[in-house]
């Protein structure tokens, strides 16, 4: 009997575990444990056996009984948790349904990350208008009289405003540093504001140059700042753009409204400085002009250069894209090519 | 500008473990951007130098020889050549298998192989100048002529590049960063940037002393334009090429060799930067005068090209008539010709911003012009005098001169500046020892001494044009010099003052993010200046807007007074991909009134206003939802954007919109903005065939922000409330907004109505002619205990009657 009984606990296992649904699985404990099942055939024969052993095959068929029940109870948790009411060949390989697919232009969300960046840090946003007068596009920022960026060949001047002089000569600003000193005059020292903005140049287009583009003034103005504070700040807006830290490197640059001027290049990302095609075989890509305000600068927007230093860079916006997600042609983004803007959702 | 570090090294020591590498990185990170970096001889790899020494007729053509060419290392070849200055003893250059050569001189460079001519195996090529490149140093009288080295001492198997000395190293400096250093425009300046970088000595020149020479007559009508003017008058000189060596220079920087004289006058621009110019003397009548040009008075410049002058212009005349533009060029009237054996040699400083003006009235930009134009000091003339007067005497050992004048009414003197060393250690966030500060900027012809806490620093004349005038830029110097790349970043410091709340920025963003991200649309942006044909098809008849005196073309000379016609624009050329979608676009808009200053009562500017302005394209059977969309949209907009609330209300219909579906948007008791159906007609004006776009157009300036979310907490109701919904017939001409005013008038008998909302409305033929079903959920429930359902229902009749009575409504079964 002992052995009927090991045989019907190794068997009954196999059959729980065969059991797919709870009901193949309620008719294996019948079978099994039932009225007419095995445990009461085997049980049949106690009354043939030695009395002296029936007290302990008694005792195995008890163990075999609740083994085989505690078995069954945990198969049948099993499968409840498996089960589902779908039938099986529910497709899941039919796409989800997309969200709402509107989407910021990739430049503006570059803006918006490189505000969060400047924000943490303490600075304000900056907005001004588009239309500017000489005085503030040139005459504050140090542009000699005759500079040629003044020409009409380089600015798109306003018809019928175009033959005055400073304040009354009228622009679609051509950068974004002349309304910096608007803000030096508003707002009091020390200062550290962002001015991210559209500028525009009468050039001829191609893939590289664009006649409206947008560039990213920050400026820090304050007592006791030396240029090389400056480092902190481009490699902040590097490391955020591209994820990683960004070898940087600042060189002589001239720009009439700084004083030190610097050239700011970053390594080569896609060579990794040892010299590409992209790069010109040099391993850095030159990314923005930078500096300290020129002394007129200051004095234009009402500080004592003597006493008051900074550090000013122009990122542009539209390159920094172009690197960011490898776009070949900077028309693209006044495009309005869904095309092509679908891609930055 | 191209840059030979073989000249470079006339003029400053290179010591033979400084790479070449290294320096053109310091000066890129110092001086001026080195592009490109050109080895001379890489041209020239596998092209030796043979010596012919049999020329013998080739078998099958009459026009090619087979020349027996000893190409050194006791090796003779055959070479199938054409040339038609042959003969048996000369030295050519010989392309051997692997070199590059231009075929005839032109086309792209092509490799050399062993290959048969007419039948006869041929091993390279005997080379005409004009394949290998050397065109402007060895001329050729025809086609087939090939290039004669029996002058130079080389023998047989010397690298070409070696027999012509052309082992040197192109420097290409981006000439953008040059334009502020009027200083470096030539080999000597750069080479003084060298010797400052590596405390280098750098050459001087001896100053050139005439010895009793008779006084040549020169007036100086306008000093301002013309502060010195050098003439030396050469006799017994004559035309001949110059020194192999100086041609080669020429060439190698980019310039054409041409004769003796000609060529002193480059070369000596491009040692030190000072423009020259040779008169042949015997053309000048009388004695030369610097004026100013007459009104119309007419010039034939060496190009051809004849000018009439204006009163701006300076000109060197003699007595009869000008005989060149000063500063710019030369009049073919003087110059040097076959003929020539006497010269008046000019070195001449002229006033940058008239020759600046000159070159760009008359589109000549010559090298001459771009270096005045940055303002070169008077000073330098003395070492070009004593570079071309060396020079000469050595071309020309029996020369005379004869005539001597050195015009300079006014010395420029250098800049004295003073720098307190406390601010500069302060700017440069670094201590420089006094000694190493003096030590660079002496090497760069600054004269440096300290006084206590001050250094006065006398500032060479060759800076003191523009370029260097105050404290700070003596700092920079020193940064510069230094080495950018040796100040380590320092921290930025802050004082807290507050967090940063800005309320308008925050709308502008918030605005943008809702429409993308809450509300599916996609941001576009288009240029400040529109399309004629936009424009007239949105605001016809408007001319009131402002334009641009030089347009990016004739047809896009107005900009904004409204972001529609870009928009409409945009949406034309999406259309041709898509067939539904949703644009919009923040930017400013112009007016062409209100002009004012702003910040600063010298200005006068126009009023410019951020707008925002989106679009909902679709079918043309979509009006209705895409209306609703874009009105709901805008309806909740000042839930997103933390503002005051929006309504809507008919003001004042815009051109461009249809006839029924539009509508003012109102903010703060005040027309913000439009949304409206675009009318057919201005559809059709802009290409859009087919398709219902719903615009709308905000002015965000004036958006009134509130300080924070206003929103509050209402508790959660106490007994269930519950919704019901009914469908009614209504006369097509009655509004829900009338409908919802009957349902929430007074009249209940308690007020157990929570809300109303609009389910649907439905047209068609499944209702009565002239009537349209509409479906209302009445949102009911007490404050006061749970309702039965025959309370709700009670409720809802008497909501029923009400509709029925006062829009003879009926229930839709």
């Amino acid at each position: 009997m002992k052995d009927k009984l090991d045989a019907m606990l190794i068997d009954g296992k196999a059959r729980i575990e065969a059991a797919k649904t709870v009901a193949e699985l309620q008719d294996v404990k019948a079978s099994l444990l039932g009225k007419q099942g095995t445990l009461t055939t085997i049980l049949k024969e106690l009354p043939h056996i030695d009395v002296s052993l029936r007290p302990e095959i008694g005792k195995a068929a008890n163990v075999v009984k609740e083994n085989l029940t505690a078995i069954i109870e945990s198969r049948e948790e099993e499968i409840r948790l498996k089960a589902s009411e779908i039938p099986p060949d529910f497709d899941f390989t039919v796409p989800g349904v997309p969200p709402l697919d509107g989407a910021l232009h990739p430049i503006t969300q570059m803006c918006y990350d490189l505000n969060d960046t400047f924000r943490s840090m303490g600075f304000e946003i900056f907005q001004e208008s588009d239309i500017t007068s000489e005085l503030y596009a040139f005459d504050n920022l140090n542009f000699v009289p005759d500079h040629p960026a003044r020409e009409s060949m380089d600015t798109y001047w306003l018809a019928g405003h175009d033959t005055e002089r400073g304040g009354k000569r009228l622009c679609l600003r051509p950068h974004l540093t002349g309304a910096s000193v608007r803000y030096l005059q508003t707002h009091k020292p020390p200062y550290r504001f962002v001015y991210p903005g559209r500028v525009y140049r009468n050039e001829t287009t191609d893939a590289r140059h664009e006649r409206a583009f947008f560039q990213y003034e920050a400026l820090i103005v304050d007592r006791d700042f030396t240029f090389s504070a400056g480092k902190v700040m481009i490699k902040s807006i590097l490391s955020k753009v591209f994820g990683r830290d960004v070898p940087v490197r600042m060189r002589v640059g001239f720009f009439p409204f700084v004083e030190p001027g610097f050239e700011i290049d970053m390594g080569c990302l896609v060579c990794g400085g040892s010299g590409c095609s992209v790069c010109k075989h040099v391993g850095w890509i030159e990314i923005m002009p930078g500096g300290t305000p020129h002394p007129n600068v200051l004095r234009a927007g009402g500080l004592n250069p003597d006493e008051f230093t900074g550090f000013y860079v122009n990122i542009g916006l539209d390159r920094l894209v172009m690197m960011r997600y490898g776009v070949d042609d900077v028309r693209l983004f006044h495009s309005a090519d869904l095309r092509f803007l679908r891609q930055f959702r | 500008m191209k840059l030979s570090m073989d000249w470079i090294k006339d003029y400053v020591k290179i010591p033979e473990d400084l790479e070449l590498s290294r320096i053109a990185y310091d000066l890129t990170m110092s001086t001026v951007e080195v592009e490109g970096i050109t080895e001379l001889s890489k041209n020239f790899s596998n092209i030796i130098v043979g010596v012919v020494n049999e020329v013998l007729p080739h078998p099958n053509a009459d026009k090619l020889r087979i020349c027996k060419t000893d190409i050194g290392g006791g090796q003779i070849k055959e070479i199938v050549c054409g040339g038609s200055n042959l003969n048996a003893g000369m030295k050519v250059a010989v392309a051997c298998p692997g070199a590059m050569v231009r075929w005839h001189g032109a086309g792209e460079p092509v490799e050399i192989k062993i290959s048969k001519l007419r039948g006869v195996e041929s091993y390279g090529m005997i080379c005409a100048s004009s394949e290998i490149g050397l065109a402007d140093l060895f001329g050729a009288t025809e086609e087939a002529t090939i290039v004669d080295l029996s002058a130079f001492d080389a023998t047989a198997g010397t690298n070409v590049a070696e027999a012509l000395d052309l082992n040197d190293v192109i420097l290409e400096i981006d000439n953008k960063s040059l334009t502020n250093r009027p200083d470096l425009w030539g080999h000597y300046g750069i080479a003084r940037e060298i010797s400052a970088l590596y405390n280098l000595p750098l050459k001087e020149f001896a100053p050139f002393t005439p010895k009793s020479v008779p006084d040549l007559e020169i007036t100086l009508e306008d000093t301002e334009r013309s502060p010195r003017y050098i003439g030396v008058k050469i006799e017994g000189l004559s035309i001949k090429p110059s020194p192999f060596k100086i041609q080669s220079r020429i060439w190698r920087v980019g310039m054409h060799p041409i004769n003796a004289i000609v060529d002193i006058t480059n070369y000596v621009m491009l040692a030190i930067g000072q423009p020259t110019h040779a008169f042949d003397s015997d053309n000048i009548e009388g004695h030369i005068t610097v004026r100013r040009a007459k009104e119309s008075e007419k010039l034939l410049l060496l190009n051809g090209k004849e000018l009439s002058l204006s009163a701006n212009d300076l000109v060197i005349a003699d007595d009869e008539a000008s005989v060149g533009l000063a500063g710019v060029m030369g009049g073919s009237k003087d110059s040097v010709l076959p003929k020539t054996t006497k010269v008046i040699l000019e070195i001449a400083n002229f006033d940058s911003k008239g020759i600046r003006h000159t070159a760009m009235r008359y589109e000549v930009r010559t090298e001459a012009a771009i270096r005045y134009e940055k303002g070169i000091d008077p000073e330098r003339c003395d070492i070009a005098l004593s570079l071309a007067m060396q020079m000469f005497a050595d071309f020309f050992p029996k020369l005379s001169i004869t005539g001597f004048r050195d015009s300079y009414p006014k010395h420029l003197k250098g800049k004295e500046i003073d720098v307190s060393l406390d601010w500069l250690e302060k700017r440069l966030g670094k201590h420089i020892p006094n000694d190493d500060i003096a030590c660079k900027l002496e090497r760069l012809g600054f004269k440096v001494s300290f006084d206590k806490s001050n250094m006065h620093v006398i500032v060479p004349t060759w800076r003191s044009t523009g370029d260097i005038s105050i404290p700070d830029d003596i700092m920079e110097e020193v940064a510069r010099l230094h080495g950018y790349e040796n100040f380590e970043p320092t921290p930025i410091t802050t004082t807290f003052g507050g967090a940063i709340n800005q309320l308008d920025i925050d709308i502008d963003r918030k605005s943008r993010e809702y429409l993308a991200i809450r509300c599916g649309m996609q941001e576009i942006f288009t240029y400040p200046w529109m399309t004629d044909e936009y424009v007239n098809a949105l605001f016809p008849g408007n001319k009131d807007m402002l334009s641009l005196s030089m347009p990016p073309s004739p047809n896009e000379r107005y900009i904004r007074s409204s972001l529609l016609p870009n928009l409409c624009k945009a949406i034309e050329g999406n259309l041709r991909f898509f067939n539904e979608f949703a644009i919009f676009e923040s930017a400013q808009v112009f007016s062409n009134k209100d002009f004012k200053a702003v910040y600063d009562k010298r200005e006068s500017l126009p009023l410019q206003r951020r707008n925002i302005a989106g679009a909902f394209v679709g079918g043309s059977g979509d009006v209705n939802t895409l209306f609703r969309k874009a009105k709901g949209i805008i309806h909740y907009l000042p839930r997103c954007v933390h503002i005051e609330p929006i309504t809507f209300e008919k003001v004042e219909k815009p051109v461009w919109a249809d006839g029924v579906v539009w509508l003012g948007i109102l903010h703060g008791g005040e027309r913000i903005g439009n949304l409206a159906l675009l009318s057919k007609k201005a559809s059709l004006d802009c290409g859009i065939k087919n398709s219902a776009v719903i615009i709308f157009e905000i002015d965000i300036d004036l958006l009134k922000p509130y300080p924070s979310r206003t929103n509050k907490f209402v508790h959660l109701p106490e007994y269930p409330i519950t919704e019901y919904d009914i469908s009614m017939l209504f006369d097509l001409s009655v509004k829900w907004e009338e409908i919802r005013g009957v349902i929430a008038g007074k009249g209940g008998s308690e007020d157990l109505l929570r809300d109303i909302s609009f389910v649907d409305e439905y047209r068609g033929h499944q209702v009565p002619k002239g009537k349209k079903s509409v479906t209302i959920r009445l949102v009911i429930g007490s404050f006061k205990k749970t309702l039965t359902s025959e309370e709700i229902e009670s409720y809802a009749k008497t909501v029923m009657k009400r509709l029925q009575k006062s829009f003879s409504a009926e229930l839709r079964n």
